[in-house]
C-alpha cells in the first residue's frame, strides 16, 4: 500500500491543477482551499513514505508490471523522499503566503493560471526527484522548465518577455545537451533505466572511454546550465528578479536546487565512483564553483535593484554547493546537501520578506531600504536574519553549512577553498550588512519619518515568522538533520 | 472570408477530416498515428473553420467552457485509467494484468486500454489545439 503513496502523490498534485480551471467560475477561495487540502494531504502522504522508507530501506515501483528493461521504474529512496518531503514543507509555506494577496503584479484573474502552473510545476519536481529512468528525468525536466517560463511570464510586462525569453534559449541548449548525454549512453548501454545504466557502464565504460567522457561532459554541462552553475548564470538574474515574489522565492529556492538533485543523481548513481576517480569532473566542478562563489558575490555588489541582488547571490550560494559535490567524498555531499536545505530556506526567507516589502511600499532599489526596520519591523527583521545566515553568523543555519564545507574542504585536503569560502562570506557581508545597518539606523532623508507600522496580511506574516524561526532552529540543532544527510551521501556514494 | 467557392469546400471537406482524424485516434496502437496525431487532424479541422467563417461562429462551435472541460478531462481520463491498474492489479496503469480485454491482435479492438488512453489524448491534444488557435486570433484582435 505504501508503495502506491508517491505515484497517487504525484497524481493528486496533476490532478489538482487540471481541476482549478473547472472552478473558474466559483469563488477563488475554494480554489485556494483545495489546492491547500491538497498539498497538505500529499505532506502527510510523504511523511508516511519517509517513515516508511527509514525503516524498510528503498523501494522500487513499477509501472504497469512491466520489467526494468522495458518499463519506467520510480526508485523511492531516503534521497528522493527526504528532498520531496523537504520541497512540499517549502512551498506549503509558501502557497501560504501566496494565497494573502502576495502574488505582486500578477492580475487578479490570471490567479487561476498561477495556480496551475505552481501545481504542475510540484508535480514535476516531484517526478524528477523520483523516477529511476534518464529519459523520464529529460521530460521532467521539460515540463518544469515550460511552466517555469509560464510563471515568470504571467506578468505580461516587456521585462518579464525578455527574461523568459532569454530563459526558453538558455534552459532549451541545456536540456538538449543533457539529452544528447542521455543519447549517448543509450548507444553505450542500451538501457535508459539509471540502475541497469550504471551497473553496464561500471563494467564496460573503459571499452567507451569516449562515449562515457562526452556523456558525463553534456549531462553536467546540461544540468549546470539549469541550475546557474557560474559561467551559465546569465539568464537567472533576469528571470528571478521579474517573477511575481512568491515565486521568485520557489524558483530560486527550489527549483535551481531540483536540478542540482539530477546533478547529483547523475554523478554518483549513473556513473559512481570508479568513473569520477578517472575523468577528472571533481577538479572541474571545483574550480567552476570557487569562481562563481566569488564573482557572484561581486556581481551582486553591483546591483542596485535588491531582487536582482537576491539573484546574483544565489548564484554564488549555488557555487557553494557545486563545492561540495566537487569534492567527491561523504563529508563534502552531506555538506552541500545541507546547504541545499539552508539556502533554500534563507532564499525564501528573503525573497519573501522583500516580497512583502515590495507589496507594501512598491519599492525596489537597496537605496529605497532606509528606515524600513520601523516600518515593516516584522518583515525587516525575518530578512536581517536570513541575510546574517547568507553570511554565515553563528547560530543560524548558514553557518553550519559554512562549516561542513570548510571541514569538508579541509578533509579533501584542498584548503585553498577555505580562504575562498571566507572570502565570498566577506563579500556576502559587503552587500547584506549595509542594507540591515541602514534599515533599522538611518532614517529615510527624502520622507518625513513615519512612525506607523505597516499592516501585513497574517497569511503572510505566519510563513515569514515560520521560516525565520526554521532558520535559527537548525542553525542551533542541525543535530538530526545533519545524521539523516550523512545517512543519504553515504547511501549515494 | 466571404467566399462562396472556399465556403462550400470547407464545408464538405471538415467531416471528412475529423472522420479521418477519429480513424487515426483509434488505431493508434496497430498502425502509425495515435492519439497526438487523431487529435492535432480534429484540432486542424476546426482551424479550418474558424479560417473561413470567423472567430465569432468557431466560439459558438466550440466555447470556451467546452474547452476548459475537454482539456482536463482529456488528462483526467489518462490519469482514471491509470488508477484502475492501481486498484485492480497493484501498479499505475497496468493493461492487461487489470482486466483489460486482449482482443485480436492487429483488429480496432485490442491492445486493452491503450486505445481509450489514445481518445483521452486525442480530446486534449484537439482541444490544445482549438484554444490556442482561437488565442493567438483574440490576441491579434486586441
Amino acid at each position: 500500500m505504501i508503495a502506491q503513496l508517491p505515484i497517487v502523490s504525484m497524481v493528486m498534485l496533476l490532478g489538482m491543477a487540471l481541476i482549478i480551471p473547472l472552478f473558474k467560475r466559483r469563488n477563488f477561495s475554494v480554489t485556494t482551499s483545495l489546492g491547500f487540502v491538497v498539498l497538505l494531504a500529499v505532506w502527510v502522504l510523504t511523511l508516511l513514505v519517509l517513515w516508511h522508507v527509514r525503516v524498510e530501506g528503498p523501494m522500487t515501483y513499477r509501472f504497469g508490471n512491466y520489467e526494468a528493461f522495458l518499463g519506467i521504474e520510480l526508485y523511492i529512496d531516503l534521497f528522493a523522499v527526504l528532498f520531496v518531503f523537504f520541497i512540499l514543507s517549502l512551498i506549503m509555506v509558501i502557497y501560504v503566503y501566496s494565497t494573502g494577496d502576495a502574488t505582486e503584479g500578477v492580475a487578479e484573474k490570471e490567479y487561476g493560471r498561477y495556480y496551475i502552473l505552481l501545481f504542475i510545476l510540484l508535480f514535476a519536481m516531484l517526478g524528477i526527484i523520483y523516477t529511476n529512468d534518464l529519459f523520464n528525468t529529460y521530460v521532467f525536466m521539460e515540463i518544469l522548465s515550460i511552466t517555469t517560463v509560464s510563471i515568470i511570464s504571467i506578468k505580461r510586462k516587456k521585462e518579464n518577455y525578455t527574461a523568459s525569453f532569454r530563459y526558453v534559449m538558455l534552459n532549451e541548449i541545456g536540456s538538449l545537451s543533457y539529452l544528447f548525454g542521455v543519447a549517448l549512453l543509450y548507444m553505450v548501454t542500451g538501457y535508459t533505466n539509471i540502475g541497469l545504466v550504471a551497473e553496464s557502464i561500471g563494467q564496460h565504460w573503459t571499452a567507451y572511454p569516449a562515449n562515457a567522457t562526452t556523456a558525463i561532459g553534456f549531462m553536467v554541462v546540461g544540468v549546470g546550465i539549469k541550475s546557474a552553475v557560474f559561467p551559465f548564470h546569465v539568464w537567472l538574474p533576469d528571470a528571478h528578479s521579474t517573477a511575481p515574489s512568491s515565486s521568485s522565492a520557489i524558483l530560486s529556492a527550489i527549483v535551481v536546487k531540483v536540478y542540482i538533485l539530477i546533478m547529483i543523481k547523475v554523478l554518483f548513481r549513473v556513473f559512481g565512483l570508479s568513473v569520477l576517480d578517472v575523468i577528472p569532473v571533481s577538479t572541474l566542478l571545483i574550480a567552476v564553483a570557487a569562481t562563481g562563489m566569488i564573482m557572484g558575490s561581486m556581481f551582486a555588489m553591483a546591483q542596485t535593484d535588491i531582487k536582482r541582488m537576491l539573484g546574483y547571490s544565489s548564484v554564488a550560494q549555488v557555487g557553494y554547493i557545486v563545492m561540495g559535490i566537487g569534492l567527491i567524498s561523504v563529508l563534502g555531499l552531506q555538506a552541500a546537501l545541507f546547504h541545499v536545505v539552508s539556502h533554500a530556506l534563507m532564499k525564501a526567507a528573503l525573497f519573501l520578506s522583500v516580497g512583502a516589502i515590495i507589496y507594501k511600499k512598491k519599492i525596489r532599489k537597496v537605496s529605497e531600504f532606509n528606515g524600513m526596520g520601523f516600518e515593516m519591523p516584522v518583515a525587516m527583521v525575518v530578512f536581517t536574519i536570513a541575510a546574517l545566515g547568507m553570511i554565515g553568523v553563528p547560530m543560524t543555519t548558514g553557518f553550519i553549512s559554512k562549516l561542513n564545507l570548510g571541514l569538508a574542504a579541509l578533509d579533501g585536503g584542498q584548503a585553498v577553498l577555505v580562504f575562498v569560502l571566507i572570502v565570498s562570506g566577506f563579500l556576502n557581508a559587503l552587500y547584506y550588512l549595509p542594507i540591515i545597518i541602514n534599515a533599522f539606523l538611518k532614517d529615510n532623508p527624502s520622507q518625513i519619518r513615519v512612525m506607523r507600522v505597516e499592516k501585513i496580511p497574517k497569511t503572510m506574516l505566519g510563513p515569514l515568522v515560520v521560516l525565520g524561526a526554521l532558520i535559527v532552529y537548525f542553525g542551533l540543532f542541525p543535530g538530526v538533520l545533519i545524521r539523516v544527510l550523512e545517512a543519504v551521501a553515504a547511501s549515494l556514494l | 472570408m466571404n467566399d462562396i467557392i472556399v465556403k462550400t469546400v470547407a464545408r464538405i471537406l471538415i467531416p471528412f477530416i475529423q472522420l479521418y482524424g477519429i480513424f487515426i485516434m483509434l488505431h493508434g496502437h496497430v498502425s502509425p498515428g495515435g492519439g497526438f496525431a487523431g487529435g492535432a487532424m480534429i484540432g486542424t479541422s476546426f482551424v479550418l473553420y474558424t479560417l473561413v467563417f470567423g472567430i465569432d461562429k468557431s466560439k459558438k462551435k466550440f466555447s470556451e467552457r467546452v474547452s476548459e472541460y475537454a482539456e482536463s478531462g482529456g488528462i483526467l481520463l489518462y490519469i482514471a485509467l491509470g488508477l484502475i491498474g492501481i486498484i485492480m492489479a497493484g501498479s499505475f496503469l497496468t493493461n492487461i494484468d487489470a482486466g483489460f480485454p486482449k482482443g485480436t491482435p492487429g483488429s480496432m479492438f485490442s491492445g486493452g486500454m491503450i486505445p481509450l488512453l489514445m481518445i483521452g489524448i486525442g480530446i486534449k491534444v484537439a482541444s490544445t489545439f482549438i484554444t490556442l488557435f482561437h488565442t493567438l486570433i483574440e490576441e491579434e484582435e486586441a
